[in-house]
């Protein structure tokens, strides 16, 4: 029996009187990419950030790793590598200065960071461009640079939202590569309305319909028509 | 991991150097003191100097204003531009987040009254300068103080809809009680001899500003995670 990195039971959310999530139950197993599926406004992006430590639930309980999210965020948080809808990355500064940056409050060693800058930068192509302000980047090579940025602490647990809107077909494979070279080392949670390309990349997979869980289990028993 | 102190120090370094490239809070708020300043000077001052009870008042109303172009966009920027949950993810207490910022706001509010006193000294004929190390100890509180107050008016303000009002709505209440009390200081400065009556009301200024500190810091993860 593989051990799962995300247990939630009866996870209750909701924005006013909106319910986000409503008494959502799952699992996510370690290692391999997870797939969670679901329309615009299904309530992937809440369930991400509740895993992430980002948003409270408001009722059931979450396990992430082992630990609950609300009680011992930091455990947490030093695990996870995030990817979201908004780039996590100042504009003022230089790639080199937001990664420097980052790996502070990751508390990493120079040495470490270092040999993280020399692997990753060359993989996703912005070796050459970690010098410029990120103002001045393009906004493909500003993704890639905030895809580094989320996998620089080599986080356990990688949750991306939506990962590959608004990336060139490059990056994108780029990035699939690099999903797949760690598929057995890490465990990756996608978020995709795109049920086809889902199918394609995840081990397992999740859907939610208006913040319920539709189905769930391995990706050979996924139907896309449902 | 990083210490606390070590990703607040981290976290006001990366806002001076981005203020520094920037330059856009720094420029406004010494643009308006200045002019504040000008405008005191014609309508106040009288054969050469102002009356230093009134002197001590609009030092400190001048620096209360000025330190609102500053404070308020503490953590409005990175709550509009999405990377406060770059902040909100690492794992770092959520009261670095808040001392970080007010070591950024007292880095700004600081550069400006480098310029601002011994200009205000000047036009005003104002001696608060005579007692410098009195004068320097007033101005370090005085400005933690409000740097302190303004960061959290500021991080209070993010969920908010119409954050232009209810900044200062969040900002004059709570900072007007240290303002009074730094008024008050000044004016015995400026006056005379008085180191026993300074003492006093200067430890209730240090009450104050360790009151705001602690409050604020041990309730800022309500902030970052709603």
């Amino acid at each position: 029996m593989s051990t799962k990195v995300v247990i939630a039971e009866n996870l209750t959310r909701r924005y006013g009187y909106r319910v986000a999530l409503r008494k959502v139950s799952l699992e996510f197993s370690e290692k391999g990419i997870q797939g969670l599926f679901g329309s615009n406004g299904a309530g992937k992006t809440t369930l991400m950030r509740v895993i992430s430590t980002l948003l409270r639930p408001h009722g059931g309980s979450i396990s992430v790793m082992g630990f609950d999210p609300q009680e011992e965020p930091e455990e947490v948080k030093k695990r996870i590598g995030l990817v979201g809808d908004k780039l996590l990355l100042y504009e003022e500064l230089t790639g080199i200065e937001n990664l420097r940056f980052y790996s502070k409050l990751y508390g990493l060693s120079s040495d470490f960071f270092e040999s993280q800058v020399q692997d990753l930068a060359p993989r996703f192509a912005i070796d050459t461009w970690l010098e410029e302000p990120v103002k001045n980047l393009s906004t493909g090579l500003k993704k890639r640079l905030d895809i580094v940025r989320s996998l620089i602490h080599n986080p356990e647990l990688l949750l991306l939202d939506e990962p590959f809107s608004g990336l060139d077909k490059d990056t994108t494979e780029d990035f699939q590569e690099y999903l797949n070279e760690y598929r057995k080392l890490r465990t990756t949670i996608v978020t995709t309305h795109n049920l086809a390309f889902g199918a394609d990349l995840c081990d397992e997979y999740v859907t939610l319909r208006k913040g319920i869980v539709v189905s769930q289990g391995p990706i050979s028993e996924f139907d896309q028509t449902l | 991991m990083t210490s606390g102190f070590g990703a607040a120090l981290a976290i006001a370094k990366k806002d001076i150097v981005t203020q520094f490239r920037k330059k856009f809070e720094a420029f406004s708020m010494f643009l308006f003191a200045l002019i504040a300043v000008l405008a005191f000077s014609f309508a106040v001052v009288t054969g050469g100097v102002v009356p230093e009870e009134v002197g001590s008042a609009l030092l400190w109303v001048i620096i209360f204003f000025t330190g609102m172009f500053g404070f308020a966009p503490i953590f409005l920027s990175e709550s509009e531009t999405g990377t406060l949950r770059g902040l909100a993810t690492a794992p770092i207490p959520a009261w670095s987040v808040y001392l970080g910022k007010v070591i950024y706001g007292f880095f700004l509010m600081g550069l400006v009254e480098i310029f601002l006193v011994p200009i205000i000294s000047v036009l005003f004929g104002f001696s608060i300068l005579n007692d410098l190390p009195l004068a320097i100890a007033t101005l370090l509180v005085g400005t933690l103080d409000l740097a302190a107050v303004g960061s959290m008016a500021s991080a209070l303000t993010m969920p908010s809809e119409s954050k232009a009002t209810v900044f200062p709505l969040v900002y004059f209440p709570t900072a007007t009680s240290g303002l009074m009390l730094l008024i008050e200081i000044t004016k015995i400065i400026v006056l005379g001899p008085g180191l026993i009556p300074v003492l006093l009301i200067f430890e209730i200024l240090l009450a104050h500003l360790i009151a705001m500190l602690t409050l604020s810091a041990s309730v800022f993860h309500f902030a970052l995670s709603p």
